[in-house]
C-alpha cells in the first residue's frame, strides 16, 4: 500500500473525512497514477503519421512494431540518401566483398547498380511503399515513409 | 556546412512503473573538438592518398569523399527517434 493511500485511510479512520470523500480521493489517486504510468501501446507516438504521405517528398522512415511490446523508430530519410550516395564511393574491392557477403545471406543485390542520379527517384518512390508484417506470435510490423 | 554538423545532444528518457525514471541529456557537442581533430587528421591522410593514387593513375581515388560522406552520415542521424514501450517501462531516445 503506498503512502497516499495510507494517509487517506488514516484520515478516514480518524474521522477527518467521510467514506464518500475517501472514496473520491482514492479514485482520483488511481486515475493520477494511471496518468503518470508509462504510456500504453496505443498512445505511443500519437503525433506521428499513421501511414505513408500521399504527396511531396517523404522526410522520415517510420518503423512501428506493436504486440506485447511497442517499438517505434523514426529515421530521417536524409540518412538513407547519404548512405546510398556513400555506396558509390566505396572502393571496388570492398564493394565486391559487401556484395558477396550479402549474397551469402540471401540478398542477391548488387550495390553497384545504385547510381547517384537515381537516389532522388528512389527516395520519392518510397512514398508509395508500405510494408506490413503480421508475425505468428502476434507482433505487427509496419514500415512506411512520410 | 550546416549539413555536416554532427548531433548536438542525445536525449535518453527512461520511465519505469515501479522505479524512479531518469533522463540523460548526453552533450554530444562536447565531443566535437575530438571529432574535428579526428576528421581533420583523416582528411589530410586521405587527401595525400588520393593525390598519390591520382599520380599513379588509379581509377579509384575517392577516399577523401568517403570520409566526408561518413561525416555527413553522422550529421544525418539528427532527427532520429526511438521509442520502446513495454508493460513496465518506457524508453525514448532522441538525437538532436
Amino acid at each position: 500500500m503506498n503512502e497516499d493511500r495510507k494517509r487517506i485511510l488514516g484520515m478516514l479512520a480518524e474521522g477527518k473525512i467521510t467514506a464518500d470523500e475517501a472514496d473520491l480521493l482514492l479514485d482520483s489517486l488511481e486515475s493520477g497514477a494511471e496518468a503518470a504510468a508509462p504510456s500504453t501501446a496505443s498512445s505511443a507516438s500519437s503525433d506521428w503519421p499513421t501511414g505513408p504521405s500521399v504527396s511531396g517528398t517523404p522526410k522520415f522512415m517510420y518503423v512501428k512494431v506493436t504486440g506485447k511490446d511497442t517499438v517505434d523508430v523514426k529515421v530521417p530519410l536524409a540518412l538513407l540518401r547519404t548512405g546510398l550516395k556513400l555506396t558509390s564511393l566505396i572502393p571496388p574491392q570492398a564493394m565486391d566483398q559487401i556484395n558477396e557477403s550479402m549474397g551469402e545471406r540471401g540478398m542477391s543485390f548488387d550495390l553497384n547498380n545504385i547510381k547517384p542520379e537515381d537516389i532522388e527517384d528512389i527516395i520519392t518512390s518510397l512514398r508509395e511503399m508500405e510494408v506490413n508484417v503480421h508475425s505468428g506470435d502476434g507482433d505487427d510490423i509496419r514500415v512506411f515513409c512520410a | 556546412m550546416n549539413a555536416y554538423l554532427p548531433p548536438l545532444v542525445i536525449d535518453v528518457r527512461v520511465r519505469e512503473e515501479n522505479a524512479r525514471g531518469f533522463r540523460i541529456w548526453f552533450p554530444f557537442f562536447l565531443l566535437w573538438p575530438l571529432l574535428v581533430i579526428l576528421f581533420g587528421f583523416m582528411l589530410v591522410v586521405t587527401a595525400l592518398v588520393d593525390l598519390a593514387l591520382l599520380a599513379s593513375g588509379a581509377r579509384y581515388r575517392h577516399y577523401t569523399l568517403l570520409v566526408l560522406g561518413a561525416l555527413r552520415l553522422l550529421a544525418d542521424t539528427r532527427g532520429t527517434n526511438v521509442k520502446a514501450i513495454s508493460d513496465d517501462s518506457h524508453i525514448n531516445v532522441d538525437i538532436y
